[in-house]
């Protein structure tokens, strides 16, 4: 039993194709941190708009938000693989396509902006009026009472879903390679159906991703507590 | 356009509607295996001090694998070490129910635990027995807190089901993008299928807030009397 | 007059902390109590130890007949029946009110009467009826407690109690986490008890309770009982010199 256990498990088949692996994982954080930083741009104009004075502009940023939250991130993905190069080709009248990696990055980006924007929203409220009206009152303008008061207090609200949401992001990279991008997953597809033996790698990347993933989880809330202590996040 | 999506959509109507019916019934299954595991798991962690470790890392491993990578380590591995699932279908369901369970174990704690001291302590002064505090007063407390929390995670649960299609279930994304093959022509059936998720999910998601609402006006809940 | 709860050096301790060091108490049927003290002098935990919400340390307690004695190994299965009892026996009003919100408000008062004395659900609703005309909440019978003001919700809260028609009524700061306004409905109620003859021990902030409705009133400093006599004598004349501080600074 542990003799065909071991050898199943066979931890030497992952060693043997380390480099491969840590290529496709290295795919993984290159389009994580790439989409991140879209998203989190986008949830913050999505955000302010849905705080706007103007009708039409609060009506579109909750379409927005609604749209891609209650889109699965698989069929985003696939559709601005496949439907928007082609709409943008017919726009312009000539071929247009994306990389796989761009459209990860844009469908994994939009998607999240819609769950963020609606942290960035919950950050922006919880902040009482009153303390914008005691800066305004002091003469600061309206940015700087922004950027100083309003800002700061909002991301301290924000940060604990927010770090949530970047670690859904993480997990969601996965599905990147189903458009072939070159990722981890798509690696081990590749290689155990070369060598056959699927056990040993679907295992350790199932392993390594809870891993990673609670080793983040526990670091960013330590980092986010220490921010929280120091009073500055 | 309209030529399009009558040769594209309407004349392929019965095969998404077959992939929407396959969507709902994994979904269903996988929601329903989910909430048992998930409640045991709660349970054990909760009240069985020496079975504590398992749950937590039961749970935590749930939660912290990657959807994707879960249906694939079910689907490939699980057959060889444990001789089930059979099927892809059986497949699909269990690696949904799998990850759906650690956060419905945590949601339901979560329900348990947050309610204010006060409450059991009320009950206990009128002489309640411990069972009866937990049927009675909790769990119906807990319930109330949970179930908004429970639809939402059905909608999760809907929205990984797309990925089941990679192990060949055909379920409505492997229908859309079977179609999307046999023609190259992705727009209409694409959009036609996005917005079809998105109704489902759009509406599970307002149920789930309408409970929320109401639960919270109703029963105060939120003021921790 | 024969004593209906009488505690026996009731000792209670929070890790190194003891908040309770012996308190000897006797209280005779019929009689309203007041225990004023200053926060952290250990009253509330007094009254939370007779109906066992906290487990005493070591001392006695008997209630009505009912003897507890607390040891480190008590709290077995035997003492389980006895704590059951007692706490029918002693109705208890928190100071959060604790009303289930989950539940009507009839359905507060008759939960413990069907589920704890088994009694049938339409008697049950009638005895709730009574008490709830008692505190005058009759007309929200139905309503769940998130529509009640916090002193209609302390009154439902009192007719729970005293719906198990209770030995001793026990008050926990019933007042204290009420609106200025609100405190006096509640303390009408608990003056009205107080008249019809059911014993009694409040814990509380209100000097004029204590002062005008009690026929007794002990004055806790540190787990122990400082003072102790009739609210003239504790009011007009203590011999202690920190209760007399105590009163002089709560009564300004």
């Amino acid at each position: 039993m542990f003799t065909y256990l071991a050898s199943t498990f066979d931890p030497g088949l992952l060693w043997e194709y380390r480099e491969t692996l840590l290529q496709g994982l290295q795919q993984n954080l290159i389009i994580f941190f790439q989409s991140a930083v879209l998203a989190v741009l986008l949830a913050f104009v999505v955000g302010n708009a849905r705080a706007s004075r103007s009708r039409p502009v609060r009506w579109m940023a909750i379409c927005y938000s609604e749209f891609f939250r209650n889109t699965p991130e698989y069929v985003l993905l696939v559709w601005i693989y496949f439907v928007v190069p082609l709409i943008i080709s017919k726009m312009i009248g000539s071929r247009a396509g994306f990389s796989p990696h761009v459209a990860a990055v844009l469908g994994l980006g939009v998607a999240y902006s819609g769950f963020l924007s609606e942290t960035v929203r919950a950050g922006l409220r919880s902040v009482p009026l009153g303390h914008a009206e005691a800066a305004t009152a002091l003469g600061l303008s309206p940015f700087a009472t922004f950027r100083r008061i309003v800002l700061p207090q909002a991301i301290r609200r924000m940060l604990p879903e927010a770090t949530n949401q970047m670690i859904s992001l993480f997990k969601s990279t996965t599905i990147v390679s189903l458009i072939s991008v070159h990722d981890i997953l798509y690696q081990v597809s590749v290689i155990s159906s070369s060598e056959m033996r699927p056990i040993p790698l679907y295992t350790g990347v199932a392993l390594l991703y809870c891993l990673i993933i609670i080793l983040a989880t526990y670091l960013l809330n330590r980092l986010t507590d220490r921010w929280r202590r120091r009073g500055w996040a | 356009m309209l030529d399009n999506f009558n040769r594209l959509v309407l004349a392929n109507i019965g095969m998404l509607l077959d992939g929407l019916g396959v969507t709902l019934y994994i979904c269903f299954c996988a929601f329903a295996l989910s909430i048992v595991l998930g409640m045991l798991a709660c349970m054990v962690r909760m009240w069985v001090p020496q079975l504590r470790f398992v749950a937590i890392a039961y749970i935590e491993f749930c939660r912290a694998t990657p959807i994707l990578v879960q249906l694939l380590w079910v689907n490939y591995v699980w057959p060889d070490l444990f001789g089930f699932p059979e099927t892809a279908m059986q497949a699909g369901i269990l690696a949904l129910a799998l990850q759906s369970s650690g956060y419905l174990a945590e949601t339901f704690r979560a329900g348990f635990e947050g309610l204010p001291k006060g409450q059991r302590e009320a009950a206990l002064a009128v002489g309640l027995s411990r069972w009866r505090i937990v049927t009675r007063i909790e769990a119906p407390q807990a319930l109330l807190v949970v179930a908004p929390l429970m639809i939402n995670q059905l909608a999760v649960v809907v929205k990984s089901s797309t990925l089941v299609s990679v192990i060949s279930n055909p379920d409505l994304m492997y229908q859309a993008l079977k179609i999307v093959n046999q023609w190259y022509e992705p727009i209409e059936v694409l959009t036609v299928v996005a917005l079809t998720y998105f109704i489902v999910l759009f509406s599970l998601s307002s149920i789930a807030n309408h409970f929320y609402v109401r639960f919270q006006t109703k029963y105060g809940l939120a003021a921790g009397t | 007059m024969s004593a209906i709860i009488e505690t026996r050096d009731l000792r209670k301790s929070f890790g190194a902390v003891e908040v309770l060091r012996g308190i000897s108490l006797s209280v005779a049927q019929g009689t309203v109590v007041s225990l004023i003290g200053a926060s952290g002098s250990g009253k509330s935990t007094f009254l939370r130890c007779l109906n066992y919400l906290e487990q005493p340390t070591s001392g006695a307690i008997i209630i009505d007949g009912d003897v507890l004695e607390a040891t480190p190994a008590s709290n077995a299965r035997q003492d389980r029946k006895t704590i059951t009892r007692i706490r029918t026996k002693l109705g208890m009003v928190f100071q959060q009110f604790n009303l289930w919100p989950h539940m009507t408000v009839l359905q507060n008062v008759t939960e413990a009467l069907t589920q704890v004395k088994r009694t049938p659900a339409k008697e049950a609703a009638e005895i709730a009826r009574h008490f709830l005309q008692k505190v005058n909440l009759i007309a929200k019978q139905d309503a769940y407690p998130s529509r009640l003001s916090g002193g209609q919700q302390q009154r439902v809260a009192i007719a729970r109690a005293l719906a198990m028609q209770p030995k001793v009524m026990l008050f926990d700061e019933a007042t204290s986490s009420l609106d200025p306004e609100l405190t006096g409905e509640v303390l009408q109620v608990m003056r009205d008890l107080a008249q019809d003859g059911m014993t009694m021990l409040v814990v509380t902030h209100e000097m004029g309770f204590a002062r005008d409705a009690s026929d007794r009133v002990l004055f806790l400093h540190e787990g122990r009982i400082e003072e102790d006599g009739t609210a003239a004598q504790v009011f007009g004349a203590p011999n202690s010199e920190r209760c007399q501080r105590f009163i002089a600074s709560s009564l300004k």
